[in-house]
């Protein structure tokens, strides 16, 4: 008989309950948080508060909005931390899963067993497309980005565009694979999310019966349909976004935000002028 | 039982060809044997006639009878396990024609209606074979033992007569009992993989067939008594988190236990046994 004193061993339940809790939270919630605010390049046009004539002015001005306010964020680099270890945590005890199991799709044809291999894939080509997403955008290698362009928060739109189309121009070959990788990765994604948050109905045991798990299913099959939604716009949204007027949209607004309106700007400078008299 | 919705699918199919079958037909069995233990693996194919209601036990008989293989080569007749011969022992399960299952109960006529047809015969591949197509399924009876699968009544008293169950209680309880070891369940799972080294089984996946035999027995008022043991081999390694939700277990199974809730049933004790173990040891 052997033992089961080793490190991973004697906490082998604790560290899968823990990636299975991982990919809900944080890394769930964040997903759905990101892809919300993503998808403002899309419907942030309807956003009637927005600067801006057109409906991508003020989809870009939403957008930045939504990305300005992230990065005045308190803590931000701890949440950040957070999710990094998060996901790193959750892709290599995912991968140690991956490992472990034989796959036996082409004798057993079922749904189910589909699903379970697609897991592992999507798990596999999320993790890949996550790390090119984070290293290229956050931790600047811009030389992994096609054009060698870099991404910048406060001109969030624009640089983006220009980091999946390959260049400040429009397309470019290599763009198009990023683009096309951009929408393959994210796809992924909200597959492995949906399908994980069913499975981990049955993991943490709050489906039981089948029919909870049938219910379950067509709740993350909806929330999966939602996402995906959100996601596939999010990625057409940039990857057709012209970068000159994404930039200008951007530098009106910047500019409209420093301006203050004509009547509130005449009140403050009587009032700096009477504190000026009270004083003397 | 719903439970088997492929297996139902396959049924369909089964009929189908049940209709096609031609009388007096011969059909070829593609034989994958082994001498023994660590010996290589080779196909070897036989041509057996076919009578009204062959199944693919008859024909091995046939086979041991006639070890003749289809080139004229006299060769060893296969060797297979079997007893009950009526789907209930589980000893004689294979793959046939790529998907596990009890030999005894396969009928010929639904899986080769026509002259020629070819049936595949290959033993489990996740237990150690013993000889063509017979498999040691030692594991998965030590697996049983890993999670106490009993109730325990030996003692220095009589402890008088069982506890009451409800009817709903005893129906759910019936479905589960009807478990015969076969292995179908381990043998479709992904998760569960071979391992050769004994001393390495307890740590290895303990397979849907203990989950579900674990949640047997906790549900038994009696049985109850060992939950704790159970649930604490169910939560370290080798238990109840080594399962990936692919639900294969549950489409294969011939008895068409609901596999999938024992684990949801036993994910769920899990939590909570885990959540005690935190706040009171
Ligand atoms: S549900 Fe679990 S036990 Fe059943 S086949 Fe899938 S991994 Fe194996
Ligand atoms: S649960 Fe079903 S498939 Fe598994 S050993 Fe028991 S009868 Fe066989
Ligand atoms: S011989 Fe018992 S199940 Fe086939």
């Amino acid at each position: 008989m052997s033992t089961k004193d080793g490190l991973l061993q004697r906490h082998h339940f604790l560290l899968r309950r823990l990636q299975s809790l991982t990919g809900i939270v944080p890394i769930g919630v964040f997903l759905i948080m990101h892809l919300t605010t993503n998808s403002t390049i899309a419907w942030g046009g309807a956003n009637s508060r927005a600067h801006g004539d057109g409906w991508v002015d003020r989809a870009v001005s939403t957008f930045q909005h939504e990305v300005s306010f992230i990065n005045d964020m308190p803590l931000l680099l701890l949440i950040e931390i957070t999710l990094w270890v998060s996901i790193a945590f959750h892709a290599i005890f995912g991968f140690m899963y991956v490992l472990s199991s034989s796959n036996n799709m082409t004798s057993y044809k079922y749904g189910g067993n589909f699903r379970y291999v697609l897991q592992r894939w999507t798990g596999m080509l999320g993790i890949f497309f996550i790390f090119y997403h984070i290293a290229t955008l956050r931790w600047g290698w811009s030389w992994a980005i096609p054009g060698q362009t870099e991404w910048s928060h406060e001109f969030a739109s624009s640089t983006f565009a220009a980091a999946i189309q390959g260049s400040t121009e429009g397309y470019t070959g290599l763009g198009l694979l990023v683009s096309v990788f951009y929408f393959l990765g994210v796809s992924a994604l909200v597959f492995h999310f949906a399908n994980g948050l069913w499975t981990a109905g049955i993991t943490w045991g709050l489906t039981v019966s089948r029919g909870s798990q049938k219910r379950w299913g067509y709740v993350c099959a909806g929330l999966g349909a939602g996402l995906m939604a959100m996601a596939w716009v999010s990625v057409i949204g940039f990857a057709t976004l012209d970068y000159d007027r994404a930039l200008d949209a951007e530098m009106g607004r910047s500019h409209a935000e420093q301006t203050l309106p004509e009547q509130q700007h005449k009140e403050t400078v009587t009032q700096a002028s009477n504190e000026e008299h009270n004083g003397g | 039982m719903s439970e088997a919705e492929a297996y139902s699918y396959d049924a369909e199919m089964r009929k189908e060809n049940r209709k096609k079958a031609v009388a007096g037909r011969s059909v070829i069995f593609k034989i994958k044997r082994c001498d023994g233990p660590g010996k290589p693996m080779r196909w070897e194919s036989f041509k057996v006639p076919i009578t009204d209601g062959s199944n693919v036990i008859s024909s091995l008989n046939w086979i041991a009878a006639n070890p003749t293989t289809v080139d004229g080569q006299q060769t060893t007749p296969v060797v297979w396990d079997s007893n009950c011969l009526e789907e209930v022992c589980g000893a004689c399960t294979m793959v046939i024609n790529g998907r596990v299952r009890q030999s005894c109960s396969c009928l010929i006529d639904e899986y080769a209606p026509l002259e020629g047809d070819v049936i595949t015969l290959e033993p489990m591949t996740k237990f150690p074979v013993v000889r063509d197509l017979w498999v040691n399924r030692d594991r998965l009876f030590n697996n049983l033992t890993r999670v106490k699968a009993w109730v325990p009544i030996d003692g220095t008293y009589s402890m008088g007569p069982g506890p009451k169950a409800t009817h709903d209680l005893q129906q759910m309880r019936y479905a589960l009992s009807e478990c015969m070891s076969c292995g179908c369940c381990l043998e479709a799972c992904p998760q569960f993989v071979k391992v050769e080294d004994e001393e390495k089984w307890d740590n290895a996946f303990i397979g849907a067939h203990a989950i579900s035999q674990a949640r047997l027995f906790n549900e038994h008022g009696t049985g109850k008594r060992l939950k704790g043991e159970r649930m604490d081999e169910l939560i370290s390694e080798g238990g109840i988190s080594e399962c990936g939700n692919a639900q294969n277990c549950v489409k294969v199974c011939p008895k068409g236990i609901p596999l999938t809730e024992s684990i949801g049933a036993i994910g769920r004790s899990a939590t909570v046994h885990s959540i005690k173990k935190f706040f009171t040891k």
